[in-house]
């Protein structure tokens, strides 16, 4: 990497060191269960959604169908962990049959374009939900159950995930400085112009896909290692696969901060609202989704203040001023709203 | 079977696609317009299924004038939803996560309003016609209901299909399919169009509501199932005609009928056939469409449009 | 210039409607209950379905352990003797959104931030089982209303109970019941059964509940038909197709109510007609005679719970819920709540501290003795679930809903076969 040149390519330099750091050292302040199981919940899904940022972000491919690797992650490393292997190994393992489940789904399905390529994900998610349903030697639509001897470690879990998201945020920045990621950046913009130029766009999306599904599978089975029980109508669902696509909309598509950030709104922002409003929760995260894609329709990573004001909302929220916060953020967005409107004449 | 029965369930099947055809135009034309993937379509099904719930308890009004009375309500609120949301959307031509993301946030609303205003509770329609059917032999019988459902959803597709070729907004919603530049640029209003195209897709939503109101149970989490299915059929109709969209619910339609009741053959020392247990009655259509996907990468519809548009 | 004007107008009306639209649901939603954690009150944690698809049913066992809450309450609280003085129960409640990764995750948060001493929850088998996981991690009992299906409880969980009987004996008792129609010479020995059942657990202990009885009754039935069926789903008319087709006598479902609603109805609309029908343990609830009038007559049911129950303490309790709530206890899932809250009161009282493992050991022996259940005690089993018996309902003409079986809990006799209208 070369030498930043000015003060702010210092600090995105140095600060996601400073947060992994704070993160890693936050159980010696001795945080409450909650925070850990809630950023441990982040850390999970941030890693799933950095895995579909690969595939849909960068190369611009949109797959429903991601929760087909989170579930055989799941689904993996719960029966390596039956067998008697361990758990990381687990994890290991449901990388790998996720990455080969990704080539045998897209072998055929990078044929497509577009919508169609969508559909098609979804009709394999439909497809595996259903087999699985009625697969006898995973217990079928009864689920599956991790049994582990050792005593509950919730710091373990912790760090598993932080690792996991430490290494989806490597991964991604890796790949977006390389060469390959200016194959996958050219492959958006036109796919026919790429392969003018010498990309392989076949190739490079199965090999994108394979990042993607691995990093997916490494989630599905962290989050399966921790919950202790799931079942195909749950981790195979069409819904877990649009979540796991919503958290890098909700952030910043195409951005390797954006999915991190779309993590936090989409676990520690939606538990605190569904449990402080519970007749509203749908209504009120709703609306909140609502205003993030009207005034920053790129995610919200892209909107220097908003998320600053954000993060006050939610420490409004924990700390109970949320009159006091909602007030800062409506103002916010009423300036960006007057913002946008400048541009919009100026156009 | 007897191939009396399978015409029975043949009947059954293509009735359904009516169903499902209805289900789904609105949100082809809302697609195919401003390439908008509505998630907020199960929200309006849901409302519409309430609508005429609504006028059936408090007016005693028949559900199939509800579900044609659904049509205006619809069309002013899917116009009001478009002018106070869905325009600020960034334009383009091919399908943003911008606008997927901005139908989830609003479909959660709208499930929201459903519970505060209806409860829970998993309410349906009961007409002296929902448990009839019409006998014809022993072996046919073609539930009343579905057949008048079937009915509604026909006339209207057809007259659907009349304003899209035979009026000036239709016109301007083909052109803007087509080509939104062009279509600027011999005049098309695009802002209008497109409110009048949401406005259109939302009633054609609130009235698939009613027709579905009148077939299953509903409560505000209504919607879901119909959701995918809608995405298939729209995709295997080719997304942006009235007649894809029949192409491709009939198709789904006969798939998930027959798939358990056919036998299909097999090899083990020679050849048998066997039933697909109806647990896994899903696979077909789901695996059946990736297939047809991979043959024809342009859905069923591509055989005989045009070339898509990388997205 | 005319589209500029035209936008600024707009734009501020636009952002005061979204901001109207945010302020309303939040003005709208009552402050939120504070973890009020004062010296002389019981935390319990409640996490429950109330929005999603198995909303309603979750709705009501809110409301069963809502009520509980509130009479224990009334009555001055829950006497704890190594405190000397009686503390009120305060109630944290989370809606999963029927959501089994929501649901265990937020029973981890009443366990381990709101410290309560116990948890309630779980209403269907699945997101039950998720919940379950949770409660021998943090040493806290858990005691699920809505979840029966055995594979919960054979795993040596020590902190979670659950206030339902397996699901396995409503095909027992379903089988028993028909049983004795044989006996009585009201159905004929040899009786033909097409089962189709939901693929879930609890659609798989019906089926093996059922073949229990059968197995070791030789003779009186023949499974013709035995199939499974994707929950939600929309046409149902091939495999009534095979229904119709197997040539059954009799017609065994288990399904959620939407699914039996829709089910039936295409059931009643092809023409199908058998001797006897159940949909397992739903039939004689309002919103399906809403949904099919006189189509859901003689439909018959295995439940763990009917307010026809002749017990004093059952009326009472229908009686309290509909004050309560304003609305009629029509199907069973308020009872098992209501008692689960209860039992858990009680096993408190039992034990005399808040010390978790305390609470876990009085909850293994404690008896409720005027449970509103059938058979009007709850206890629980060694693995931690309930047994007690089934009741039997059957639809009858005009609304009606009687108890048919067993015979000393009958309001009515079976009518078998169902006449063919």
């Amino acid at each position: 990497m070369t030498r930043p040149a000015n003060v702010s390519g210092w600090l995105r330099l140095i600060l996601p060191w400073t947060l992994l750091a704070a993160l890693l050292l936050l159980p010696v302040a001795r945080p409450s269960d909650n925070l850990i199981r809630l950023l441990f919940l982040t850390a999970v899904y941030s890693t799933a959604g950095l895995g579909w940022n690969l595939l849909g972000g960068m190369a611009g491919q949109v797959s429903f169908g991601f929760a087909v690797f989170f579930g055989l992650g799941a689904y993996t490393t719960a029966l390596l962990m039956h067998a008697g292997h361990s758990p990381y190994f687990g994890f290991i393992g449901g990388a790998s049959i996720a990455m080969l489940a990704s080539f045998f789904i897209g072998l055929p399905t990078f044929r497509l374009r577009g919508p169609y390529f969508v559909i098609a994900t979804i009709g394999v998610t439909e497809a595996v939900r259903v087999i699985m349903n009625n697969l006898d030697i995973t217990g079928g639509a009864s689920g599956y159950r991790i049994a582990e001897d050792k005593p509950f470690n919730p710091l373990e879990h912790y760090y598993t995930a932080i690792v996991a998201v430490a290494l989806a945020v490597l991964v991604s920045t890796i790949i977006a400085n390389s060469k390959f990621g200016l194959a996958l950046r050219a492959i958006k913009q036109d796919q026919d112009a790429a392969a003018d130029l010498g990309v392989n766009p076949f190739t490079t999306k199965l090999w994108i896909h394979a990042f993607a599904a691995g990093l997916t599978g490494i989630a599905g089975g962290i989050y399966a290692r921790r919950a202790g029980f799931f079942y195909p109508g749950d981790v195979f669902a069409f819904q877990t696969g649009i979540n796991i696509l919503l958290i890098p909309v909700i952030g910043g598509i195409g951005t390797i901060w954006g999915p991190v950030l779309g993590g936090v709104v989409f676990i520690i922002v939606e538990e605190t609202i569904s449990a402080k409003y519970q007749d509203f929760h749908l209504m009120i995260y709703g609306a909140l989704l609502i205003l993030i894609v009207l005034v920053e329709p790129g995610g919200l990573i892209k909107s220097k203040h908003l998320w600053v004001r954000l993060g006050k909302l939610l420490i409004g929220l924990f700390t109970g001023e949320t009159w006091k916060a909602l007030f800062v953020m409506i103002r916010e967005i009423l300036r960006k709203l007057r913002f946008l409107k400048a541009q919009h004449i100026e156009e | 079977m007897t191939a009396v029965e399978y015409l029975d369930l043949l009947i059954k099947a293509l009735l359904l696609a009516g169903v499902y055809a209805a289900m789904a135009v609105g949100m082809t034309v809302v697609y195919g317009v401003m390439k908008i993937v509505n998630l907020a379509h199960a929200g309006f099904l849901m409302l519409g299924a309430y609508f005429s719930f609504e006028l059936f308890t408090r007016f005693h009004i028949d559900p199939i004038l509800g579900a044609v009375l659904a049509l205006p309500v619809f069309f002013v609120f899917g116009m009001l939803v478009h002018w106070v949301l869905v325009r600020w959307l960034p334009k383009s031509d091919t399908p943003t996560l911008a606008s997927l993301l901005l139908m989830f946030g609003f479909w959660l609303v709208l499930q929201n309003v459903g519970y505060a205003v209806w409860g829970n509770e998993d309410q349906s329609i009961l007409t002296p016609r929902t448990l009839s059917a019409v006998h014809i032999g022993d072996e046919i019988s073609i539930p009343k209901v579905n057949l008048v459902v079937f009915a509604a959803a026909v006339v209207c597709m057809i007259l659907l299909e009349i304003v899209f070729h035979r009026s000036w907004f239709g016109r301007s919603m083909r052109a803007l399919i087509q080509n939104p530049y062009a279509a600027q640029i011999v005049g098309v209003d695009d802002q209008r169009t497109s409110r009048m195209t949401f406005g259109l897709g939302t009633a054609f939503a609130g009235f698939a509501g009613a027709l579905l109101g009148m077939l299953y149970s509903f409560s505000p989490d209504f919607g879901r199932p119909f959701l995918l299915r809608s995405f298939v059929i729209i995709v295997l109709g080719g997304l942006e005609s009235v007649s894809g969209v029949a192409l491709g619910a009939i198709v789904l339609a006969i798939l998930e009928t027959f798939s358990t009741v056919v036998p299909l053959p097999w090899y083990w020392h020679g050849w048998h056939t066997f039933y697909l247990p109806p647990s896994y009655q899903p696979v077909i259509p789901f695996a059946l469409l990736v297939v047809v996907l991979v043959i024809m990468p342009k859905g069923l519809a591509g055989l005989f449009n045009r070339k898509w548009k990388t997205a | 210039m005319r589209t500029h004007r035209n936008f600024a107008c707009t734009c501020r009306c636009r952002t005061i409607l979204l901001v109207l639209l945010l302020l309303g649901g939040i003005g709208l939603s009552s402050a939120p209950a504070a973890a009020a954690t004062a010296d002389d009150t019981i935390t319990i944690g409640v996490v429950l379905p109330t929005t999603g698809s198995e909303s309603k049913p979750g709705q009501y066992q809110k409301e069963g352990i809502e009520l509980a809450i509130k009479q224990i309450n009334d009555a001055g609280g829950i006497m704890i003797k190594s405190k000397g003085k009686k503390y009120k129960i305060n109630e944290i409640f989370y809606d999963d959104s029927t959501d089994s990764k929501k649901s265990a995750s937020l029973v981890e948060r009443a366990m381990s931030s709101d410290n309560a001493v116990a948890v309630i929850g779980g209403y269907s088998t699945a997101l039950g089982t998720a919940e379950s996981v949770m409660a021998d991690r943090y040493k806290t009992p858990w005691i699920t209303t809505g979840a029966g299906a055995t594979a919960i409880f054979g795993k040596g969980y020590q902190y979670a109970f659950g206030s339902l009987s397996p699901v396995a004996l409503i095909g027992t008792t379903s089988a028993e019941f028909l049983g004795s129609l044989i006996d009585q010479g009201k159905l004929k020995k040899g009786l033909k059964i097409a089962m189709v059942v939901e693929n879930t657990d609890h659609g798989t202990d019906y089926v093996n509940g059922f073949n229990e009885w059968a197995n070791k009754h030789k003779g009186y039935f023949e499974v013709v038909m035995n199939e499974k069926f994707e929950l939600g789903a929309t046409d149902f008319s091939s495999i009534l197709q095979r229904v119709k087709n197997s040539h059954a006598d009799v017609f065994l479902s288990d399904a959620h109510l939407p699914d039996y609603i829709t089910m039936q109805r295409q059931y009643l609309q092809n023409g199908l007609h058998h001797q006897m029908v159940s949909y397992g343990a739903r039939g004689p609830e309002a919103n399906a005679r809403q949904a099919l009038g006189a189509g859901t007559d003689y439909i018959f049911a295995g439940i763990w719970w009917s307010n026809k129950l002749p017990y004093a303490q059952a009326k009472k309790f229908a009686a309290d819920y509909k004050a309560f709530t304003g609305h009629d206890v029509d199907s069973w899932y308020a009872a098992p709540a209501y008692d689960g809250m209860r039992i858990l009161a009680k096993a408190i009282e039992t034990a005399g501290s808040l010390d978790k493992t305390a609470i876990r050991d009085a909850l293994k022996k404690v008896e409720l003795t005027d449970s509103v259940l059938p058979g009007q005690k709850l206890k629980f089993s060694a693995n931690g679930q309930a047994d007690y018996p089934f009741v039997i309902t059957q639809n009858k003409p005009d609304n009606k809903v009687d108890i048919v079986f067993p015979k000393d809990a009958a309001t009515g006799d079976p009518v078998a076969p169902s006449p063919n209208k």
